[in-house]
């Protein structure tokens, strides 16, 4: 049984529309961000909020503060003593985290936990450098069958370009929708987690 | 709800609930931080609860039991036929192209409850005291306040097929909604022809409640063209449509940015 009502302040009556065309043809040949096919909104918060854009529009007060809820305070422009340094525990696993160093400058890189996703499972190393995400790769992808397999291998670089491209774009968030993305995101945060990224 | 000022601090937290991942963007200002995250926690567990009750993958929900035709609906949660008459609502106004009752294996109205959710949170942190902030639930996101140093929230539009893209960033002060067919595979459903959407495309709703919009983005996926000027009636709600040949259709009021 089935019954018509309008939420307060609807009615149904307007509006023209255009007709758009073409438009993102212009947007790919700026190439100003790379964005991928799952909305890893969650990850675009946590990599964006690290980035230069976003911490210079907090306060310097706020810095302080989110260290309190674990967070390495990243400061743009400054380094970074808490990616130069291993987290607790980390040494204790060192095929799971790994620290590198070259000239001076740091990495540190970490594979997070395996995800679930509709078609298979798969784990996701993160590798962090001055404060920066400075790759992403899938290092375990197991699937269900072939076409699994060769879907996820298509999607899998888009979310690492929406990865690495949410440390730099000049927005608050992405709408969009997920698949295997949840996956990848939830390793992802794992990943971070275990070098204190977060 | 205000905007976010030079001395607003800032909280960030990501949960994992109803199959995604939901994040907080929050600013304060006038309460302690200790105050905003226990609200975050608080919202968090009304996510989990809703969750609880609404998921159709968890066989003994609530929902999945009225499913079953194991229990009436006078023995669930108020929040289910609260849900289901926001769901008959929006079959009216979306031609049917949104009918949580024309899917296969009985009503299932997981399209608008991940937006309806959010949105009842938003409530709860506009209450307690959170000037502004974003909440986005996989790509659903809802705003309240403004952005620090904005006057809107700067959104990008994920392009369905073009991976180095976005579609478009737009403006908003409102909730944002975005469904494809290319999202979870192929999980979108015509209720008028019985078969499942398979052409690539993408449909972002906007408008000032999250639930509204995430069931018009669905119904919008669904219909493509031929459902955009029904839609486009429902009053403070915008739509962009990306169809599958390429073009583009959207109603004049969504805010397209043009230089970032």
């Amino acid at each position: 049984m089935r019954s018509v009502f309008l939420p307060n302040g609807f009615t149904t009556k307007r509006s023209v529309y255009e007709i758009r065309t073409e438009r993102h043809g212009a947007w790919e040949m700026k190439r100003v961000w790379t964005v991928a096919v799952g909305a890893v909104v969650g990850l675009a918060l946590v990599v964006g909020l690290h980035s230069k854009t976003r911490l210079s529009a907090l306060p310097p007060g706020q810095v302080g503060q989110r260290s309190a809820t674990g967070a390495a305070p990243p400061r743009s422009g400054s380094s970074r003593p808490a990616a130069s340094s291993p987290p607790p525990g980390a040494s204790n696993a060192p095929s799971r985290v790994t620290k590198g160093s070259a000239s001076g400058s740091s990495s540190n890189s970490a594979v997070g936990s395996s995800e679930q996703y509709g078609y298979g499972m798969l784990s996701v190393k993160v590798t962090v450098s001055a404060n920066k995400i400075t790759d992403v790769t899938v290092v375990n992808l197991q699937t269900a069958d072939q076409y699994s397999q060769q879907l996820a291998s298509q999607v899998i670089p888009m979310l690492k370009s929406e990865v690495m491209s949410a440390q730099s774009a000049n927005i608050n968030g992405i709408s969009g929708a997920t698949y295997t993305s949840e996956a990848y995101a939830t390793s992802l945060q794992s990943a971070l987690k275990k070098l204190k990224f977060k | 709800m205000s905007l976010a000022s030079e001395q607003s601090e800032v909280l960030i937290h990501d949960e994992e609930v109803m199959g995604t991942v939901v994040s907080f963007e929050l600013y304060f200002s006038g309460i302690s931080r200790d105050r905003a995250r226990s609200t975050v926690a608080a919202a968090c567990d009304q996510l989990h609860v809703v969750d609880g009750v609404f998921s159709t993958w968890k066989p003994e929900s609530p929902m999945s039991r009225l499913r079953r035709g194991e229990v009436g609906i006078g023995e669930v949660p108020p929040q289910i036929s609260e849900v289901l008459e926001i769901c008959s609502w929006a079959v009216e106004v979306s031609s049917g192209w949104f009918d949580p009752w024309a899917l296969p294996g009985g009503v299932d109205p997981t399209g608008l409850v991940k937006g309806w959710a959010i949105e009842q949170i938003t409530h709860l942190l506009i209450e307690a005291g959170i000037d502004a902030g974003m909440v986005n639930a996989g790509g659903d996101l809802a705003t309240f306040g403004r952005p620090p140093k904005s006057d809107a929230w700067r959104i990008g539009i994920q392009h369905p097929w073009k991976a180095d893209a976005l579609a478009c960033v737009i403006e908003t002060s409102d909730s944002v909604a975005t469904s494809g067919s290319y999202e979870r595979g192929s999980h979108l459903f015509d209720p008028h022809t019985g078969r499942l959407v398979n052409e690539p495309g993408s449909a972002t709703v906007v408008g000032a409640s999250l639930t509204v919009a995430d069931c018009l983005a669905t119904a919008l996926a669904v219909s493509g063209e031929a459902g955009f000027e029904q839609i486009s009636e429902v009053e403070g709600y915008g739509l962009y449509l990306i169809l599958p040949d390429g073009r583009e259709m959207s109603t004049s009021d969504i805010v397209f940015v043009n230089e970032i």
